[in-house]
């Protein structure tokens, strides 16, 4: 017995005591908290866009609207701050006057004017509570070319904060529309993800439809009814240049670029039949995908360029289906209720976003390229027409009030942060440009 | 063999065997309680439920004690006796025999604490050998060995009070199909006060493939910053050894 006591009171050493182990099940799915006080200048000197200080307030700014557009995360009021950012902080930040406000991350960075009139702009974020540097980046770029220099800084910080890369500098081709219903004047216009840079790109004159971005970003699709044709043309965006694609007599709608560039795949009405049809840019020479009875149109490539997904009534009604990207094989992949329309295919390729047609409304949703998983995103009216950011997360498309305006709107893929997208009329038909190199 | 060394003969093996029995019986003597030692019990008349006047001490001197261990049972032979002289003084054990028939007949109440003091009586006889008491317990308390797994419920407090306090700093990342299925192991090291001491350090990871690396540290990280944030904690600092030093385990499968 008096053994036993000693062993054990022996054993009550305390440096033999394990770690102890907590088990935490659940946080807080919030925005992260971030500061984003304007980047200092390391000079005053101006520029044709400004000094290098208001660049760098105007800078910030674009950052901080991108991430909170994001939904992933809460710039603080700039009302809150404590203290300004200068040069020398920008290396050494005195951490605990962001602590005080909660920040748990701080971006920040200086504006530097070259010699030859560029810019440089150095964006740096910070883990306030362990005082960590998490990432640091220069960006070169004309003075006017500001707000890249800035979507750069956001996609940066994104891409490190949340593991996803980014998709802040990126750009969005839709339809502006105007006047009334019975009479609309839609136009051809391109802007920056957040709304900035607006131009109209053509004049109004013709119905255009469906325009879609080229991989290399340069070009832009769409259909157009010049002269009552109604053809597939490419706008080319530096030059202005707009040029049809052969002259195909029939009717011919929703062009999309294969992912190398080369090809372009749309559907055209034959003798009754409408089937898709792939176009090399190049050689200009037409192959024909599909030839069932019935409508088959809206392709869209994977990211691989191996299959085409398209949506097809051949069995009745409105259905989605994935084939070969030489047209052979084709599967119906949606099922349940109602119709699907729009595929578009993600470019991270897991996921086909579509349109969902049944019980009175349209809505967004997304399947897996088998078909399973589908879940609907958005639940209104009418949306429709989706299109997928550069990084497979966000999906932009248009809803429709009830007799009322339609405009552009974006969701996360998780269903949130619903958001409009500003237009300064209202807008359709929109399609992201891949992230700008 | 005539009869007379028949019976030397018998009776030499008698007494033979008789000592032999007598000594085993010693020898068993010393391992046994003694005989004497059994407790005596007072018949009396239960009227209504027993009253006991004080509530049976634990004997908190159950484990061995330093030097002064045999002074409470000695202490105890002093008291006066009420129960009626059946209870023999351990010197004379020789005489416990001849109690049992003494006189029973006493109305008083079963003294509870008196029978401690029998009990007690019998710890210093058992004793073989001093031990070294520089390390061990002086009271129950004390003699329970600490180590958390020994001692669930004290560890299980303060692992709600650590969830408690952590779980409201965490902000997993949100969307990202790749994250709900990981987990993280943190290890942190705190300071009597509930301060971190260093920056807690990642012990392992679930869920990482190659393609997901960036997930993967984003994710890690805001369990890193969940502790950061929130320290420091408020825990007790009489229990410091349980929590000094924690393994906490990320895991947001049951949110969303």
């Amino acid at each position: 017995m008096r053994i036993l006591f000693l062993a054990m009171a022996l054993l009550a050493n305390p440096a033999l005591a394990a770690p102890i182990r907590v088990d935490i099940n659940s946080g807080i799915a919030q925005p992260l908290p971030v500061a984003v006080p304007g980047f200092a200048a390391t000079a005053s000197q101006t520029t044709e866009a400004g000094s290098s200080a208001e660049l760098g307030g105007r800078i910030a700014q674009v950052i901080a609207g991108d991430l909170r557009s994001s939904g992933l995360f809460r710039p603080i009021d700039p009302a809150a701050y404590t203290t300004t950012v200068d040069a020398a902080d920008v290396l050494r930040p005195q951490f605990a006057n962001w602590r005080t406000i909660a920040a748990q991350a701080l971006i920040t960075g200086n504006v530097t004017v070259n010699a030859d009139g560029s810019i440089t702009v150095g964006c740096y974020a910070y883990d306030v509570f362990s005082a960590e540097e998490l990432t640091r980046q220069g960006f070169v770029t004309t003075a006017a070319g500001w707000r890249r220099a800035a979507h750069k800084c956001a996609d940066l910080v994104y891409s490190r904060l949340t593991g996803e890369s980014g998709y802040f500098d990126s750009r969005i081709v839709y339809i502006s529309e105007t006047g009334p219903r019975t009479r609309r004047i839609k136009r051809l216009a391109v802007m920056d993800q957040d709304g900035a840079g607006h131009r109209f790109l053509t004049q109004g004159q013709n119905l255009v439809l469906t325009p879609r971005f080229a991989p290399n970003q340069q070009t832009i699709t769409y259909l157009s009814f010049e002269g009552n044709r109604p053809r597939v043309w490419l706008y080319t965006l530096g030059s202005g240049r707009q040029e049809a694609i052969g002259d195909f007599p029939n009717m011919s709608f929703a062009p999309r670029f294969s992912p190398d560039g080369s090809n372009l795949i749309f559907s055209m009405a034959v003798g009754g039949n409408t089937d898709i049809y792939r176009l090399d840019i190049a050689t200009r020479r037409l192959t024909r995908l599909t030839s069932q009875s019935g409508i088959d149109t809206a392709p869209s490539y994977s990211p691989d360029g191996s299959r085409i997904v398209f949506e097809s009534d051949r069995g009745g009604s409105q259905q989605l289906y994935v084939m070969a990207a030489d047209g052979s094989g084709p599967q119906r992949i949606s099922f349940g209720e109602g119709r699907a329309a729009t595929p578009v295919w993600s470019p991270r390729g897991d996921l086909i976003a579509f349109t969902r047609i049944g019980g009175g409304r349209f809505s967004i949703g997304v399947m897996r390229p088998d078909g399973g998983g589908e879940r609907l995103l958005t639940n209104a009216y009418q949306d429709e027409g989706p299109t997928w950011s550069p990084n497979g997360r966000v999906i932009l498309y248009f809803r429709s009030a009830r007799g009322g305006p339609v405009n552009l709107w974006s969701v996360d893929l998780s269903g949130q942060n619903e958001r409009k997208v500003p237009t300064p009329l209202d807008g359709s038909d929109p399609a992201w440009s891949p992230l700008l190199p | 063999m005539t009869e007379r060394q028949a019976l030397i003969g018998a009776g030499v093996a008698h007494m033979l065997l008789f000592a032999a029995l007598s000594i085993g019986w010693e020898w068993r003597q010393e391992v046994l309680p003694p005989a004497d030692e059994i407790i005596a019990i007072e018949f009396v008349d239960i009227a209504d439920a027993p009253r006991v006047t004080q509530a049976p001490k634990p004997s908190k001197e159950a484990a061995p004690q330093e030097t002064s261990a045999p002074a409470p049972a000695e202490a105890a032979v002093p008291e006066p006796m009420a129960v009626p002289d059946a209870v023999p003084p351990p010197e004379k054990p020789k005489e416990a025999p001849k109690k049992a028939e003494a006189p029973p007949a006493d109305a008083k109440p079963l003294d509870m604490s008196k029978l401690s003091n029998l009990i007690d009586k019998a710890l210093p006889k058992a004793r073989t050998k001093p031990l070294d008491v520089s390390k061990l317990a002086t009271t129950i308390e004390a003699a329970a060995p600490r180590a958390a797994a020994i001692d669930p419920r004290a560890a299980a407090t303060i692992a709600q009070a650590i969830r408690s306090q952590v779980a409201p700093c965490w902000n997993p990342p949100i969307g990202g199909a790749d994250v709900r299925r990981m987990t993280v192991l943190i290890r942190a090291d705190f300071s009597r006060d509930g301060r971190l001491i260093g920056v807690p350090s990642i012990v392992s990871q679930t869920g990482v493939t190659v393609g997901n690396a960036d997930y993967a540290r984003a994710f890690a990280e805001t369990a890193r910053r969940a502790l950061l944030r929130c320290s420091p904690l408020k825990l007790p600092a009489q229990q410091y050894d349980l929590w000094k030093s924690a393994e906490i385990n990320f895991d947001p499968e049951s949110m969303t």
